[in-house]
């Protein structure tokens, strides 16, 4: 095992990423803000001095991690695909859960931005609260799991969230709530290898966008917006309308759930 | 009315499930075909170390249902129970059981075998599998698709 930041001469530098592939990557972290439970009573209500704690430190969160390397010496600039900053109250234990999660392709982990922005988003909750309260704590940040890269996915002994056993938008382990779309449209899926390969899971096309309202129509809208999603024209890919398997001639109407996915191997 | 039931869950599962609930006093039952699928510790690399089963829920649950259901259709049977695990599974743990109760033998056997091959092929679940090696996703099987056609001629 080696420190990749030090050189030969045991100098910090930059390591060269240069050379390596680019990958699908998803970094999950988490801490805890301890508080006084009158301290938490008060953030649940929305009644402290400077205002809504948590819409203020998830945004914190999610600017620190895109900020990362301005914040530590040897991490690479990265144009992240998608950062989540989440809080869940605990009301027995009255702290604030906060987890983030970082997601991009590229040639490098992600762990430091999801770090930062769980970091900054508990200092934020911190300068929220301590108005009322100094005794705040904030404990347990830590990478809780990792996906892609040379060095494989890793997963935090003793971490609770249930794998990613559902697809699609929201938490991993959670049924995704189904919301209605904001205009006539579809929420299009991308499933297991595919959401990995693509690194994203959800997309959402308006009906005007298709040239026809069918899956063929819609690949080539996703295709135009991105040339990553030609892959959806692979042989292998499957297609589901409302859970429902379907073929490129498949008519799509508003509202539709399409979810793309590669060939099942369960069982 | 069809006797089926259908389970998708994280939690483990009885390697007997649906075995003595099915039966439950009943005496019309002459044949009783389970198959257990379990985790190997080698596939597409030695030395895996576990897998996680994603699906897409909803959908897994109305497929597990229609298979169930063609079976039913296809042979006389009186109970079909599916469960398949998904999240994460080590190695030996079991991963899916399906039982199939008929009055006669040839006809569970043939409805289990059926049942099987159509969730291979058609139920969503994707299996990574993580090895000393690394992480990969399963890759689909050609033999996988074979066995399930072999329904569709007969």
């Amino acid at each position: 095992m080696n420190l990749t930041h030090l050189n030969a001469h045991g100098e910090a530098h930059m390591v060269d990423v240069t050379d390596k592939a680019e990958t699908s990557r998803e970094a999950v972290a988490s801490g805890c803000v301890f508080m006084q439970p009158a301290t938490l009573a008060l953030l649940v209500e929305g009644g402290l001095p400077k205002g809504d704690v948590l819409a203020t430190a998830r945004i914190a969160g999610i600017q620190a991690a895109k900020r990362t390397h301005e914040l530590i010496p040897l991490c690479h600039a990265l144009a992240l695909s998608k950062v989540s900053v989440d809080f869940l109250i605990n009301h027995e234990q009255h702290c604030v859960e906060v987890s983030a999660t970082c997601r991009l392709t590229g040639r490098t982990g992600v762990e430091m931005e999801a770090l930062t922005a769980v970091s900054v988003a508990c200092l934020t909750l911190y300068d929220m609260c301590k108005a009322v309260d100094k005794t705040m704590q904030i404990e347990a940040i830590r990478l809780d799991s990792k996906i892609g890269g040379k060095s494989g996915d890793y997963r935090r002994a003793g971490y609770a969230s249930e794998a990613p056993i559902v697809t699609g938008e929201g938490e991993t382990g959670e049924v995704s709530l189904r919301e209605r779309c904001p205009t006539a449209g579809v929420r299009v899926k991308f499933l297991a290898e595919l959401r990995e390969r693509l690194a994203t899971s959800e997309s959402f096309v308006s009906l005007d966008e298709l040239p026809r309202r069918d899956i063929a129509g819609l690949k080539a809208v996703l295709a135009q917006r991105d040339p990553r999603f030609a892959l959806l024209n692979e042989q292998r890919i499957l297609c589901a309308i409302n859970q429902v398997m379907a073929n490129d001639t498949a008519r799509i109407t508003d509202d539709d759930e399409v979810a793309f996915f590669p060939p099942v191997t369960g069982g | 009315m069809a006797d089926i039931e259908i389970r998708v869950q994280s939690n483990a599962f009885a390697i007997t499930y649906g075995y003595p609930e099915t039966l439950n006093g009943r005496t019309d039952i002459g044949a009783v075909v389970s198959f257990t699928g379990l985790v190997r510790d080698f596939n597409e690399a030695p030395e895996v170390t576990g897998l996680s089963l994603e699906h897409y829920p909803g959908m897994t649950e109305k497929t597990l249902h229609a298979i169930a259901e063609q079976a039913w259709q296809r042979w006389p049977l009186q109970a079909v129970r599916v469960v398949h695990r998904v999240g994460h599974l080590q190695p030996g743990d079991p991963i899916v059981r399906v039982l199939v109760a008929s009055a006669h033998r040839r006809d569970a056997f043939q409805a289990c075998d059926f049942i099987m091959d159509l969730l291979k092929t058609e139920a969503p679940f994707w299996k990574k599998e993580h090895a000393k090696s690394g992480d990969y996703w399963v890759k689909e099987r050609h033999t996988d698709q074979a066995d399930a056609q072999r329904w569709s001629s007969s």
